[in-house]
């Protein structure tokens, strides 16, 4: 039986298609960053509802038996099915097997697989009874038509949306904050209901025809309580009267500090909401910019150019900076880039992220360059730095661009003195004025571009200036116009955005620059 | 060539390094500054105009006669300092020509008020370049060539000398792709002192003492240079002398 379960367990281990399908498995279900994700919960969601559409239904209705089959199988063979799976990949039982294995060999001790066994099975336990767990399971059950009380199952199916929910899920977050105030709440409640349940019992329940039993002593101290005030059972003595008031009293009070406790929770935790969804936000595009600080340079670089309101986000340190690129209109949060976590909250397995350090100060840039660069090779990250002395660190920190303000001020200077003229188009071009900028041709196998020469393009007819052909590594600069244009060349030429499109148009569908 | 004698107004982080390449291209440079640390750093580097003085008083900016400059450059450190100043200057000598840096939006709007005629922001170029480093990878590394190197394909502009066989060319005729250069814009008197680019699509006919700037690898625009002296008769000479 051991060596049994030893093979199987080695078996798994070492297959590479088990365990990749666990891991995909894994992955969907439960990271919220999982591109496919989205469509499993859509796909839940709408069996939930409509099953519990079907339901509602036929309370008054018949319908046709094809529904009730769709309902009864098809809807809990899916929910049971992911129920498993979702049981499935909690821990990994094999892993538990093959470890214990080994020790058992390094320990020289017999091999017991019932011990891991256990202790996983353990875990999946713990697992199934924690309240989603519980819900999925009940949520499998179909609702059971003939016997009425069974219907009540068809409410686990609506709490199962909850889990798709995230809102209400935020809900439960902020409340659990003020464990505390609200438990000290619920005890104070039930204490004054149950005396004032048992004052009113014992001293109209001879007289009040409508109070027969300590429960509807009770269910009146409640409903009196908490101000809704049916008014099937009321007090017909003074005494009872006179308790009557002091309940009113206590539970209007009870009520506003009710309302004051959450409401104060979610004043306290608003912007926290607030930041996370905007994060969230983000990490559903596939690429996006994480760009730290908000200072001038951040500001120009908005100024330059249109970004997508779904494409980048601003963190930054000071919240007063944060509150001005909120004025300013920008998704800005409070949030230190330089820890670790921050950028963990981020997408980087399934999005292209692209940081931006332009933060004045350069440790603080060097140190998110390293802590990105840590997380992910495939982070990219423009940095500006100070100095050309710090060039050398930030390559070394693993920065793929690296900008230079200060020393490109310098040099703009330099120029706007002794070559007035040209610093005009030097600067026209640098900033990427309409009427002198840089674009980019790429040419693609089997374009109409490939096989042209230069000189049949007439890109001076299109009123642009042709600079050159990137091909490969090199950069060919103003090549002859016999030149022969091939596949997977960049064209580059200056020129009005629109002459650029027109000549893209008039050359076939070319692809554009990004 | 003009413009060659410059009063530079602060000697600090970006003072230091405008000073030293000015320096490198022939210019003379004297040096205001208004913080004695900076002061001391301009002379131990050896400039021999240094002078110390308070902004704020109109007497001493008054003293160093500044009109006697081609050109003033304001780039002290502190931009509070450059719009004082750049106001200052301009109330003073109505026709002098300021150069002055900003580091932000507000600021160069504020230095353009006060009169200064080139205001160069800091962030503005290097906010550009990673909008193309997102969006054009290819022109990134042409661009950090113009303003970075020294070598390489840059900018160029030449003045039209009087005689020379370019006087009378249209720019779309002339083929400047022979000289290995490409002809971006200019500066045509005919049609104002404006500078335009060639991109705007219309036939410019070159006169000596237009200016036009050219881009090309800079040897290529050296000789280029040099070449555009030579008159219409001296070329023919020049090309005979090639085919023979």
């Amino acid at each position: 039986m051991n060596s049994w379960v030893l093979r199987f367990a080695r078996f798994l281990h070492n297959s590479k298609r088990y365990r990749s399908i666990k891991t995909h498995v894994r992955d969907l279900l439960t990271n919220p960053h999982n591109p496919y994700k989205r469509y499993f919960d859509i796909a839940i969601i709408f069996l939930i509802v409509t099953s519990v559409f079907i339901l509602v239904y036929e309370v008054k209705h018949s319908v046709p038996a094809w529904l009730d089959i769709y309902d009864i199988y098809f809807v809990s063979v899916i929910f049971a099915v992911e129920y498993i799976l979702r049981i499935w990949v909690h821990n990994d039982m094999t892993e538990l097997i093959i470890e214990e294995y080994r020790n058992a060999k390094f320990l020289e001790r017999p091999f017991n697989p019932s011990k891991p066994l256990k202790k996983a099975l353990l875990e999946k336990l713990k697992y199934m009874l924690t309240p989603s767990a519980i819900i999925d399971l009940l949520a499998i059950f179909p609702a059971y038509r003939p016997l009425r009380v069974l219907r009540i199952f068809v409410l686990f199916r609506v709490l199962k949306l909850l889990r798709y929910a995230k809102s209400i899920n935020q809900f439960i977050e902020v409340l659990k904050n003020k464990k505390f105030e609200l438990f000290t709440l619920l005890f104070l409640l039930a204490f004054i209901v149950a005396t004032a349940g048992i004052a009113i019992y014992v001293l109209e329940e001879k007289l009040n025809p409508n109070i027969d039993s300590l429960f509807d002593a009770m269910y009146w101290a409640l409903v009196t309580i908490s101000t809704v005030g049916y008014g099937d059972i009321s007090p017909v003595t003074p005494e009872g009267r006179s308790i009557s008031i002091i309940m009113i009293i206590i539970g209007i009070a009870m009520i506003s500090f009710a309302t004051s406790v959450i409401v104060s929770a979610f004043s306290e935790k608003l912007d926290e909401l607030k930041e996370n969804r905007i994060v969230e936000r983000i990490n559903k595009s596939e690429s996006f910019l994480i760009i730290c600080g908000y200072g001038q340079m951040t500001k120009m670089f908005f100024r330059q150019g249109h970004i997508d309101q779904d494409s980048y986000i601003i963190l930054e340190k000071d919240p007063e900076r944060v509150e001005a690129a909120r004025k300013d209109g920008y998704n800005a949060i409070v949030e230190d880039a330089s820890r670790n976590e921050v950028l963990k909250r981020f997408n980087t397995e399934h999005a292209r992220i692209t940081i931006l350090c332009l933060i004045a100060d350069d440790i603080e840039n060097i140190y998110i360059t390293l802590s990105a660069k840590s997380l992910s090779r495939n982070i990219r990250v423009i940095v500006r730095a100070s100095s050309r002395s710090m060039v050398k660190k930030y390559e070394h920190a693993g920065a793929d661009h690296i900008l230079l303000p200060h020393e490109v001020v310098n040099n703009m200077i330099h120029i706007a003195i002794t070559q007035p003229t040209m610093y005009k188009a030097l600067h026209a071009v640098l900033i990427g004025e309409d009427v002198a900028r840089i674009y980019e041709i790429y040419v693609d196998r089997y374009d109409t571009l490939e096989g042209e020469n230069i000189e049949s393009l007439r890109f001076h007819d299109y009123k642009l200036l042709f600079l050159g052909i990137q091909r490969g590594k090199k950069f060919l600069f103003n090549p002859s116009p016999k030149e022969i244009v091939q596949a997977h060349d960049v064209l580059l030429v200056i020129g009005r955005k629109i002459s650029v499109d027109y000549f893209k148009e008039n050359n076939g569908e070319v692809r554009g620059g990004k | 060539m003009a413009n060659r004698w410059v009063l530079l107004f602060g000697y600090g982080n970006h003072g230091k390094h405008i000073a030293q390449g000015l320096v490198d291209d022939g210019y003379r440079v004297d040096i205001v500054e208004e913080n004695e640390v900076f002061f001391q750093s301009a002379k131990e580097d050896g400039f021999d105009f240094v002078t110390l003085i308070d902004m704020s008083k109109d007497e001493e900016l008054e003293a160093l006669d500044p009109m006697q400059y081609d050109q003033l450059v304001c780039v002290m450190d502190d931009e509070h300092y450059n719009v004082f100043l750049t106001l200052s200057l301009n109330a003073l000598f109505p026709d002098s020509h300021i150069v002055a840096i900003s580091d932000s939006i507000h600021t160069t709007k504020k230095l353009y008020m006060a009169g200064a005629k080139k205001v160069i922001d800091l962030y503005e170029v290097s906010a550009n370049r990673i909008h193309s480093i997102l969006e054009r990878p290819v022109a990134t590394r042409l661009l950090e060539d113009f303003v970075m190197s020294r070598e390489g394909i840059s900018f160029m502009e030449m003045e039209i000398p009087e005689g020379s066989f370019l006087h009378g060319c249209m720019t779309d005729t002339f083929n400047f792709n022979a000289y290995n250069v490409i002809l971006v814009g200019l500066v045509d008197y005919e049609r104002g002192s404006g500078f335009e680019f060639i991109t705007s699509g219309y036939n410019h006919k070159l006169d000596a003492g237009d200016v036009i700037v050219c881009m090309g690898e800079v040897a290529d625009l050296r000789i280029f240079k040099k070449m555009i002296a030579r008159t219409e008769l001296e070329m023919k000479e020049a090309k005979k002398e090639a085919k023979t």
